[in-house]
């Protein structure tokens, strides 16, 4: 080790008890900070604290430079910024013992009568890199933990909106509830002529994934005339036009999707060898359009509107589409019927049914206004 | 949804103390210092808060199957384990956590020992 000059004391003039050579070098000893002094034309180290030494025992080899101490600096750099009369500062991680550092190198210039000499200032701050490094390793995971949180939610609001409509999933979402709203609207039941044989008779999966092929089929054409598919039981579908968005359309509109559906499943049968028939119900009347339950929500319509529609569903004979005379009345411009005579409908009293057998092009533009 | 321990000590703010003092305490240790020995100190650091985070139900998790994976190739013997375990026990008291939470991740990291240890001890 080079032996250490200590610094004059500030007042060496004044006589007094204590002797600052002794305590400025006990200070430059026992000090948390690496201090070194470098010739600044060889970079040969001519003087280091123990502190330095602790961290850079090569300090003591012979021929020892700065540059062999501090390898991943630019020393270019440092007699750069040092030439212009300022600091250099750097980091760099080194092993004591065990334990890896992180320190915070600062180079700066000090005239010493003949030359110049580099003054190598380093400071432990592990501690600080530790935390740091810390908070950046647990701010990625709640970034992480953040973005699945957000596909979540996007995962959610998808399930929810196939069980309400999007107007009525705004409302849930903003207020928490919902109101029960009145709609004058258009409904179509539909379901499968025996079902429950073939259910028992085929190939249950199969049979399921022909079922899902086809009601997937009938939410197109749902959709393609501004209709709400509301929800399906087992064989059962049911759509409505009017709700919760209202349209004075909405007899046209189901009537259109009802004598497409029929079209949809007679082209199908043609091309499958399990052939499907159904019935289907059309009804106007008001409902009342409302989230139920607490912890199932499930958005449903009430109302002797809907009521209807499911008893002319009934009374269909396969791939026939029934309503009465109050839709029909809405519909007589545009649509071609078959009478079917007048039939007792309990709770409805005696109706007028008729058949829907045809309407307005099939190629026509839906009707959304 | 229950409360995790992550969330009843305080989040971060808490378990921030213990991945130090984990950090700390495995630097030292003499058994542990093979593994560690030339691990970056960033990836250290990474390594640890993601381990005391995911232990105590914080944001970060690993499957049993992605902990062997992920300590395969480390060549972890048995008394290395007991090392840690007994460090992170310490760690976890020192963080102020009871006894009983204590005990219950102790006994989790101890039930997935097989995954973790690939090597005879020495």
């Amino acid at each position: 080790m080079s032996a250490p000059k200590p610094p004059k004391p500030a007042n060496d003039s004044v006589t007094t008890p204590l002797d600052f050579g002794r305590f400025n070098e006990l200070l430059l000893q026992s000090t948390g900070v690496g201090l070194a002094a470098v010739d600044a034309e060889t970079c040969e180290v001519l003087f280091h604290n123990q502190r330095f030494e602790q961290w850079f025992p090569a300090v003591e080899d012979a021929n020892c430079t700065l540059q062999t101490l501090l390898p991943s600096f630019d020393f270019e750099k440092v007699a750069a910024r040092v030439g212009e009369g300022r600091p250099f500062t750097g980091e760099i991680q080194i092993k004591s013992g065990r334990r890896p550092l992180q320190i915070a190198v600062r180079i700066e210039t000090s005239i010493r009568g003949d030359g110049q000499v580099l003054l190598v200032e380093c400071q432990n701050i592990s501690k600080v890199k530790e935390l740091e490094y810390m908070i950046e390793s647990y701010s990625r995971m709640v970034e992480r933990q953040n973005r699945d949180l957000l596909k979540e939610k996007e995962r959610v609001e998808k399930l929810l909106l196939n069980i309400m409509p999007k107007t009525i999933y705004e409302e849930w979402k903003q207020f928490g509830i919902t109101t029960p709203q009145r709609y004058e609207a258009s409904i179509l039941m539909l379901d499968f002529v025996n079902f429950t044989e073939m259910s028992l008779s085929r190939d249950p999966p199969a049979l399921i994934s022909e079922l899902n092929d086809i009601f997937t089929g009938f939410d197109r054409i749902v959709e393609q005339f501004g209709c709400e598919r509301l929800k399906t039981i087992g064989d059962a579908y049911m759509a409505v036009c009017g709700v919760p968005e209202p349209t004075p359309e909405h007899p046209r509109n189901i009537a259109n999707v009802a004598l497409r559906m029929i079209r949809y499943l007679k082209r199908r049968n043609e091309a499958h060898s399990q052939t499907w028939q159904c019935r289907i119900g059309i009804n106007t009347g008001p409902v009342v359009g409302s989230i139920v339950g607490i912890q199932k929500y499930v958005y449903d319509i009430f109302g002797p509107g809907a009521n209807l529609a499911a008893r002319l569903e009934a009374l269909s004979r396969p791939m026939e589409i029934t309503l009465c005379e109050d839709m029909a009345r809405h519909l007589r411009e545009e649509f071609q019927f078959i009478p079917r005579g007048e039939v007792e409908l309990k709770g409805f009293g005696r109706k007028r049914i008729f058949s829907l057998d045809s309407g307005p092009s099939m190629s026509s533009t839906p009707s959304f206004v | 949804m229950s409360t995790t321990m992550f969330e009843r000590y305080g989040g971060f703010a808490t378990v921030s103390k213990i991945v130090m003092t984990f950090y700390d305490k495995v630097l030292d240790s003499e058994v542990l210092d093979p593994y560690f020995a030339n691990v970056d100190m960033r990836r250290l650091v990474d390594h640890q808060t993601k381990f005391i985070s995911a232990l105590m139900g914080g944001p970060a998790s690993y499957t049993d199957q992605k902990l062997a994976e992920v300590h395969a190739h480390l060549g972890i013997d048995s008394t290395s384990f007991d090392e840690m375990a007994r460090i992170l026990r310490e760690a976890l008291e020192e963080g102020g956590m009871d006894d009983d939470d204590v005990d219950n991740i102790a006994g989790e990291i101890i039930k997935r020992k097989s995954l973790i240890v690939s090597a005879k001890a020495a």
